[in-house]
């Protein structure tokens, strides 16, 4: 019996950490309010300055692709490689809507969500139907993600093509201004959060931790793993959708680079990894690392992608289980040296 | 149409041997090599350099293989050494993710230093009628050159004793070590070969077009659907693949348009991973 219980606290730490703050919702709320507070501050900082605060929303907007791809990556196991596509598709999708159609903008950002909720729920159907693993999802969404954005290329007529177009919908509101649309992305990102804590902390989310831990275990113990990776699916695919869509109504131009796969999909793995796959918070701390990160490089040019790379590489040899889940073990074991140091000497496990 | 379906296979053939390289690298170390079409980039680079220093074509293009090969051998030798340690999902997504910091780096310093450099290799003797359509002899000579390579692999894994020992690491890592076959030296002469075939297609492929620095994404990306839709881990497939790509490519090009050929291309692969995951010839596991 002793022999197991080492066991289950030896091999999920994080897990640890997780059961002992699911108590109460107090855990979730004051890191959130804590972490919205903080940002708030930003703009008092940089608000002055239009390029500053155009990076500072750029961030939040990454902040926002990361925790979606966290929710179907994380916890889902699912590595979709068209995060870009799926804020492409809420983006021109809402653009498109508000400009062509004339649809005020809180519709158009309503059905552009829908549209990239349906479309990341048919991915995770199609992977769940054709059992494909993990490096096979990520080859046919990685493909659908090319598709995607050959697709925006090639209909030129409705997209702009290369150079993409001008939003017109938006531009007499304050999505335009210099600091609320920066309030707005920061609600979002709250928005997000709150919502993957609560759904970690619903029957969906102990599905979630359970066919992520083992699939096959979680199939076993009567866990429906297809219905929960399509709400994987569902979920990511619609806040990839709200993201994009309000962005494309406060930058006011959208092109296909914005949403390809080089620019968007890689930089979102490196952030999530960097801050650490599953973890609430993780995303938060890797989109601000590397939304920091990229400015300073940035004087660098062609250097900057060398710099890029590189620091991929040192960052997931050196920790490559991302930054929060090292601190929570680094903690955790000091934490259980300090209780051994204190404990009875003839203590059978140690 | 006789005219595309030649200029396909022409293509096919070297979308073939590409899709070799990274497919035995997938197959025997379990590494998805996301920096693949770099080391094809960098050997072309390498080539062009050496020419414009002076030295004849031939010497030029061995220069580049070296380069290709020895590119294999440092990733085997260094970045991929913690990646061999790990198992299953986690090895995959390693290797993706630091040979993709190696792309990145690539490319970096390819632009950052010689960012107008590019390779092309002039055939000259004009042209050569074959089933009466007049063909460059650059193209004759790259799908020479991709037949005698499929040729030679086909000879090696069939009849040698290391290609054999190649293949049972593939089938079976632990049985392979068992009956005293080292699959890490075998992984290491994989690697190399993969460096030295993707800096073959990169010299093939500069006889008919230009191969310039940017380049290496769209060949990985065209490797990895032939690789698909071959089957992971399969010569022959990757050959067949290759071809029938090739062929689907110029047809889909000169009738349909360029932007969509990619897309039917992509969407090939989809289907192929949706009805049959282990490719044409692959093996189902």
């Amino acid at each position: 019996m002793t022999a197991r219980f080492t066991g289950g606290t030896g091999t999920s730490l994080i897990g640890g950490a997780e059961r002992r703050s699911s108590r109460s919702m107090l855990a979730l709320f004051l890191p959130v309010a804590a972490i919205g507070t903080a940002l708030a501050l930003v703009p008092i900082w940089l608000g002055d300055s239009r390029l500053m605060m155009g990076l500072a929303i750029g961030g939040l907007l990454f902040a926002c692709y990361v925790i979606a791809f966290n929710v179907i990556f994380g916890s889902t196991g699912q590595l979709f490689l068209a995060v870009g596509a799926l804020a492409g598709i809420g983006s021109y999708g809402g653009a498109l809507l508000g400009d062509r159609l004339g649809f005020p903008i809180v519709v158009s950002v309503v059905l552009a969500t829908l549209a990239a909720s349906f479309v990341g729920g048919l991915l995770s159907w199609i992977a769940v139907r054709r059992s494909l693993d993990v490096i096979f999802t990520g080859i046919v969404t990685l493909i659908f993600a090319l598709a995607f954005e050959n697709l925006l290329l090639g209909l030129s007529g409705l997209t702009g093509g290369e150079s993409g177009f001008a939003v017109e919908s938006g531009s007499d509101t304050f999505l335009r201004e210099q600091v609320p649309p920066y309030y707005l992305f920061l609600g979002l990102v709250l928005l997000f959060l709150i919502a993957h804590g609560l759904l970690r902390r619903s029957h969906i989310g102990w599905a979630f931790r359970a066919l992520r831990d083992d699939d096959v275990a979680a199939e076993l113990t009567g866990v429906n793993v297809a219905r929960y990776r399509i709400y994987g699916g569902l979920i990511g695919g619609g806040m990839l959708g709200m993201a994009g869509a309000i962005y494309a109504f406060n930058e006011g131009r959208i092109s296909p680079s914005t949403f390809s796969f080089g620019e968007v999909d890689v930089v979102v793995i490196v952030m999530l990894t960097f801050g650490g796959i599953g973890t609430l918070f993780g995303p938060i701390l890797g989109a601000i690392t590397f939304t920091v990160i990229d400015e300073v490089l940035i004087e660098f040019g062609q250097l900057r992608l060398v710099g890029y790379g590189a620091l991929i590489i040192i960052l997931f040899l050196w920790i490559p289980r991302g930054v929060i889940p090292t601190l929570a073990s680094l903690w955790q074991s000091r934490r259980l040296r300090r209780e051994n140091a204190g404990s009875s000497p003839t203590d059978p496990l140690h | 149409m006789t005219a595309i379906i030649l200029d396909g296979i022409v293509l096919g053939l070297q979308f073939g041997v590409l899709a070799v390289g990274l497919t035995l690298v997938y197959g025997l170390g379990g590494v998805l090599n996301l920096a693949y079409g770099q080391m094809a980039v960098v050997a072309a680079i390498v080539v062009s350099l050496s020419m414009d220093a002076g030295l004849p074509a031939a010497p030029a293009v061995g220069i580049g293989l070296l380069a290709g090969g020895g590119f294999g051998l440092l990733l085997d030798t260094t970045l991929l050494r913690p990646v061999y340690r790990l198992r299953g999902e986690a090895k995959v997504l390693l290797s993706l993710v630091l040979t993709l910091g190696v792309a990145f780096v690539v490319d970096g310093l390819l632009l950052w230093r010689l960012p107008l450099e590019a390779l092309t290799l002039h055939i000259g003797g004009g042209v050569v009628e074959i089933l009466g359509v007049p063909m460059r002899r650059g193209s004759l000579w790259a799908s020479a050159i991709s037949v005698a390579v499929f040729v030679a692999l086909f000879f090696f894994f069939r009849s040698t004793m290391l290609g054999r020992a190649v293949r049972s690491v593939i089938q079976d890592e632990e049985g392979a070590r068992l009956v005293g076959i080292d699959p890490g030296r075998m992984r290491t002469l994989i690697l190399v070969s993969s460096g030295v075939l993707a800096a073959l297609v990169a010299v093939t492929r500069s006889m008919t077009t230009p191969v310039t620095v940017t380049a290496g994404i769209s060949l990985t990306i065209f490797a990895l659907i032939v690789t698909v839709v071959g089957g992971l881990g399969s010569v022959a497939g990757a050959f067949l693949a290759g071809l029938i790509l090739g062929i689907i490519s110029t047809v889909s090009s000169f009738y349909i348009g360029t932007f969509l050929t990619l897309i039917i291309l992509l969407s090939a692969a989809a289907l192929t991973i949706l009805m049959r995951p282990s490719g044409l010839l692959g093996v189902p596991e």
